[in-house]
């Protein structure tokens, strides 16, 4: 094949750091890479942590970190913003809890079975949500966990109420330094799991397809995707790891209450970690986890059960549409951009372009044969 | 096919090479007066028609009855001589027809090799969809060269070529402009009349709507202009651009001295 594009790189000079940022480099290896190397060195925070809170810390910041991904799987490629993904966390949790106290099934054979029934429940729940669009889908999703909210703590004789679930621990004999440990490593390999989920369905056809959505629906809609179908199948998919973290969170916490399971605040504080981090960008949640999962450790440590911590929050998010709209990647993005060679001036790049199309027409004359077979083999289309 | 449209679906009787036909076609919005009032135009393999007219003569409108976007109330719409009437957007995009939508409609976030690809989602056959690629390339030289580029990083007419090179991807007999002069300076318009000369070189036949008229008809074959809903006069192109009557009418008076 012709490589003609080559001749266009100005405009890629100097990227690849930005695209590493991205997970979107040129070689089709180098972002799982960058995935096994993250992931190889967020597995040394349990020898750096000295006790066993911050081993557990450790444990909040990558169950946020799995969530925020797996939201990120529909709110960042589809663009639909979901504040309401915690109640399908919460559904894998109940569902885990009482699959785990009700039957002798395997503990994580539980956490896959009901992450499967909520993965089918969040289809039929995504088929009406998702005929809205804009702030009307927002709204809808967060009456989805006000129901959910409501529904387990008044069925009291299943789900306990307020007064909680108790989960029997899988791993019994375990210490809880030693608890934490291994459900750090779970938790890891959890985040393993969504981060190249994550990716593959971004590299995919399908992930094209939703970025197209997220641009621009009609649009798309008028090139022959099926968006209706498409965005009910990002919505699935990422539902159905979602209340995989929710079941893990489950055998991990071992204690379930509605308020938490269900909490809308949480849930936006998931929205926010994403945006954070950068939706746009693979390790955008996971370092938006770390940053606000850190911030809400560090304000309930020093400053307790106020609702400082909120506040933090809120100003969090303050800082973050003034400084950083498309998220903390994106601004250290445009900063390896700026450090980098400067190849993108607009008169250079004008320059670049009228040689681009002097070298276009001569392409173009010797290339224009191929226009015959338009008209010999048309019937290969059908 | 639905047959609820009326009786007037007669199969058309002359040559096979007439890829689109619209024939007798009212349609409008909603409860208000119709925009088409008996309405026809053919459109043969490898010729481009303009449709030129006042704003408001239904244009536009014409372009979304073809393209399954607005039902007719009454008429019929035949693509490769089958009776297209009342089938879905999506049906006949895969049917061989292709419409560009009016304004600025690349993906202006995705790479140009995105966009294009995305024009091809239709297509299941990854091999057929790689041909198709290199002949696009070949036909439009700016997608090409700008394959990796973010599309919205493109001037007006390179984003047009891309979204022409979009429209071939389904390999489509028949292609829809819909005003593609639009936000264009005069020097990128006429590269754009290039480009779509370009289509019907690569075999498509092409309906196109222009605000931008004379430049249109020039390289149009056939011309059609449009008057309240209705075929006010049709023929070759080069004839009515020479009709002193139409071009006060319908084209802005005589050509200036461009």
């Amino acid at each position: 094949m012709r490589n003609a594009s080559d001749t266009s790189t100005p405009l890629r000079r100097g990227s690849s750091a930005v695209q590493a940022l991205r997970g979107a480099g040129s070689g089709r290896l180098g972002p799982f890479a960058a995935i096994l190397v993250v992931v190889a060195v967020l597995a040394t925070w349990p020898l750096l942590a000295g006790n066993p809170y911050m081993l557990s810390a450790g444990v909040i910041v990558l169950n946020f970190a799995v969530f925020a991904t797996a939201w990120n799987l529909m709110g960042g490629l589809t663009g639909y913003v979901s504040l309401g993904h915690i109640a399908f966390f919460g559904l894998g949790s109940y569902g885990t809890g009482l699959l785990v106290i009700h039957s002798e099934i395997n503990a994580f054979v539980a956490v896959m079975a009901a992450a499967v029934v909520v993965g089918l429940l969040s289809l039929l729940v995504g088929w009406a949500a998702l005929r809205v669009r804009g702030a009307s889908f927002v709204i809808v999703t967060i009456a989805i966990v006000l129901v959910m909210l409501l529904v387990f703590q008044s069925w009291r004789s299943v789900t306990g109420g307020s007064t909680g679930l108790v989960v029997p621990r899988p791993f019994p004999d375990l210490l809880r330094p030693e608890h934490h440990r291994v459900f750090f490593y779970i938790f890891l390999g959890l985040l393993l799991l969504v981060l190249v989920s994550y990716l593959v369905v971004d590299r995919s056809r399908f992930g094209q397809a939703l970025k197209a959505i997220r641009e621009d629906e009609d649009k798309a809609q008028s090139l022959g995707i099926p968006t209706a179908m498409l965005k009910l199948a990002a919505f699935g998919i990422s539902c159905f790891l979602t209340a995989i973290a929710g079941g893990v969170y489950a055998l991990w916490f071992g204690d379930l209450d509605p308020i938490f399971q269900f909490d809308v605040v949480l849930s936006a504080q998931i929205a926010l970690m994403a945006l954070l981090g950068g939706v746009r960008y693979l390790f955008g949640p996971l370092v938006g986890a770390i940053v606000v999962g850190s911030a809400l450790e560090y304000f309930l440590l020093n400053f307790g059960e106020t609702q400082f911590h909120l506040v933090a929050t809120g100003l969090l998010l303050v800082a973050v549409v003034l400084f950083a709209p498309d998220g903390v990647l994106a601004l250290a993005a445009q900063l390896i951009r700026r450090l980098g060679p400067s190849a993108t001036s607009i008169r250079e790049e004008s320059a670049a372009e009228v040689r681009a199309q002097q070298d276009a027409r001569a392409l173009a004359e010797r290339v224009e044969e191929p226009g015959a077979d338009a008209t010999t083999d048309r019937e290969d289309r059908r | 096919m639905s047959d609820e449209t009326g009786p007037v679906a007669e199969p058309p009787v002359d040559g096979d090479d007439v890829v689109l036909r619209l024939v007798d076609v009212q349609a409008g919005y909603g409860k208000a007066a119709l925009v088409l009032r008996g309405f026809s135009v053919e459109v043969r393999r490898g010729e481009i028609v303009c449709l030129v007219g006042p704003n408001g003569a239904g244009k536009s409108t014409v372009l979304k009855v073809a393209s399954g976007l607005l039902a007719v109330r009454s008429g019929s719409v035949w693509l490769n001589g089958e009776d297209a009437t009342g089938a879905k957007p999506q049906d006949l995009l895969r049917r061989g027809l292709s419409h560009v939508l009016q304004g600025h409609s690349v993906f202006r976030e995705m790479t140009v090799e995105e966009n294009v690809m995305l024009g091809g989602y239709t297509v299941a056959d990854r091999t057929a969809l790689l041909d198709r690629v290199e002949f696009v390339k070949g036909v439009f030289p700016v997608v090409a060269e700008r394959w990796s580029t973010t599309a919205g990083l493109l001037s007006g007419g390179q984003q047009k070529q891309v979204e022409f090179a979009r429209a071939l991807m389904v390999r489509p007999d028949v292609v829809l402009l819909d005003e593609p002069s639009m936000g264009l300076d005069p020097k990128r318009t006429a590269g754009m009349f290039e480009q779509v000369a370009r289509l019907r070189e690569a075999g498509v036949a092409v309906l196109l709507v222009e605000q931008n008229a004379r430049r249109a008809l020039e390289m149009s074959d056939i011309g059609c202009v449009l008057d309240l809903g209705r075929v006010f006069v049709r023929g070759p192109a080069q004839e009515l651009l020479a009709d002193p009557q139409l071009s006060d009418l319908y084209l802005g008076g005589r050509p200036a001295a461009s």
